[in-house]
């Protein structure tokens, strides 16, 4: 009878053990997650921290990326310039719920800013899918923030926060991508700008167009051996458009 | 691209900033108006950035105009306006390069050059100041200004 209680004992004991080991894990994990900018609370909240420094070479025209137009956080009517001005643009779309998000308006509290030297203008979307007043707690009344669904849309905004970095002279985007952290999204600008000087730079020296091609994929991160230079299949037609609409 | 609210409608060029907005207290007080009197709406326009906290007459905006830089304030007043000498004058105006003076600024900063319009249009009664980055410049920056003005629609009050 001892055996068996002891036995027994022992038995509880490991299993306590390894729920609890199995309950740390699983802490550590959403931990991880969260520091990550993935909220399990949130389902629909998909991110893609990848950002796309693909110079789109696209003169100042109808195809370029539009002006911001929409409302204030106090219900005025506005309009933000962003192709065919002097300066670059960085376009922060933002939400006032994904856990990420809450991250970068927090820091914009403490510098509005964001420790740019470009134009920072938040985008979030309009009065029907986003509380002002909630985002007037939010925002730093330093910080341009403009509600405007049909930005998300013309810009093709697929997850919160995104960012659209845009070279106002020349109407390009300079990069694009969902990008958790202002270090992380400073870092990037630099990258972009600095990639974006050797095209021009080349470019502006004539180089032969083969060369500017080779250049011009570089400068967007594709290099000799790159996968997407090598398909293992063809596209299939349409399947890229039930993409994006999913 | 064009922007509408408080029966005030205008075409932004591509790359123009713009609000329209709510007059705020300050304005009000500055013009001899009591407080509350009319919280009637202002329009903003730009050929640069406008910065999010700036004045109903451009301060915190005009300080960083560069030489080619246009600020546009059009400022309604209260409907106790219309019908005042101040206002007499009738239809939206058209700016001339040889209305601006440097001294005709709210703040005067060096190079640059201002001017303002009283007028009533469609039985409202506006402001118009106009505040261009240089002097030198106004014949060729008249033109945009007009440009711009040309589609600015006033509803009637």
């Amino acid at each position: 009878m001892t055996v068996v209680l002891v036995t027994m004992g022992l038995a509880i004991v490991l299993l306590a053990a390894l729920v609890i080991g199995l309950l740390r894990s699983h802490g550590e994990i959403l931990r991880a997650l969260h520091q990550l900018g993935v909220n399990l609370d949130e389902p629909h909240d998909t991110h893609d921290h990848s950002f796309t420094n693909t110079p789109k070479l696209r003169p100042v025209s109808d195809s370029a990326p539009p002006d911001i137009a929409g409302t204030t956080l106090k219900g005025s009517a506005v309009k933000v310039g962003v192709a065919g001005v002097e300066h670059r643009t960085l376009l922060a779309f933002l939400s006032s719920t994904c856990s990420a998000c809450l991250n970068l308006w927090n820091e914009l509290k403490s510098d509005p800013t964001a420790g740019l030297n470009d134009r920072l203008v938040v985008v979030v979307k309009g009065p029907e899918a986003e509380s002002p007043s909630r985002l007037r707690d939010l925002a730093h009344p330093e910080v341009t923030v403009v509600q405007s669904t049909e930005a998300w849309e013309e810009y093709q905004v697929p997850v919160s926060p995104y960012f659209v970095y845009v070279d106002g002279p020349t109407g390009d985007i300079l990069g694009e991508g969902s990008i958790p952290t202002w270090d992380q999204v400073r870092s990037v600008i630099v990258q972009a700008a600095a990639d974006r000087a050797v095209v021009t730079q080349a470019m502006a020296s004539g180089v032969d167009p083969e060369l500017r091609a080779d250049i011009e994929l570089r400068a967007a991160g594709i290099t000799p051996g790159h996968p997407s230079l090598y398909p293992t299949s063809m596209p299939i037609e349409g399947l890229e458009d039930e993409e994006d609409e999913s | 691209m064009r922007i509408r609210a408080d029966g005030i409608d205008v075409d932004v060029p591509r790359g123009w900033d713009a609000e329209i907005y709510r007059q705020r207290e300050a304005t009000i007080q500055s013009m001899g108006a009591d407080p509350g009197e009319t919280d009637a709406p202002i329009m903003h326009l730009a050929n640069f950035s406008l910065p999010p906290s700036r004045g109903d007459w451009g301060s915190g905006a005009v300080e960083i105009m560069k030489s080619d830089n246009i600020f546009i304030a059009l400022c309604e007043f209260g409907p106790e306006s219309v019908g005042k000498a101040l206002f007499a004058r009738q239809g939206l105006p058209r700016v001339d390069a040889a209305d601006f003076a440097p001294h005709q600024l709210q703040r005067t900063l060096p190079g640059q050059s201002g001017t303002q319009y009283f007028f009533t249009h469609a039985n409202r009664a506006f402001c118009l100041y106009v505040v261009l980055g240089s002097h030198a410049r106004r014949h060729e920056l008249v033109a945009e200004v007009n440009a711009v003005l040309d589609t600015l629609v006033i509803d009637p009050a």
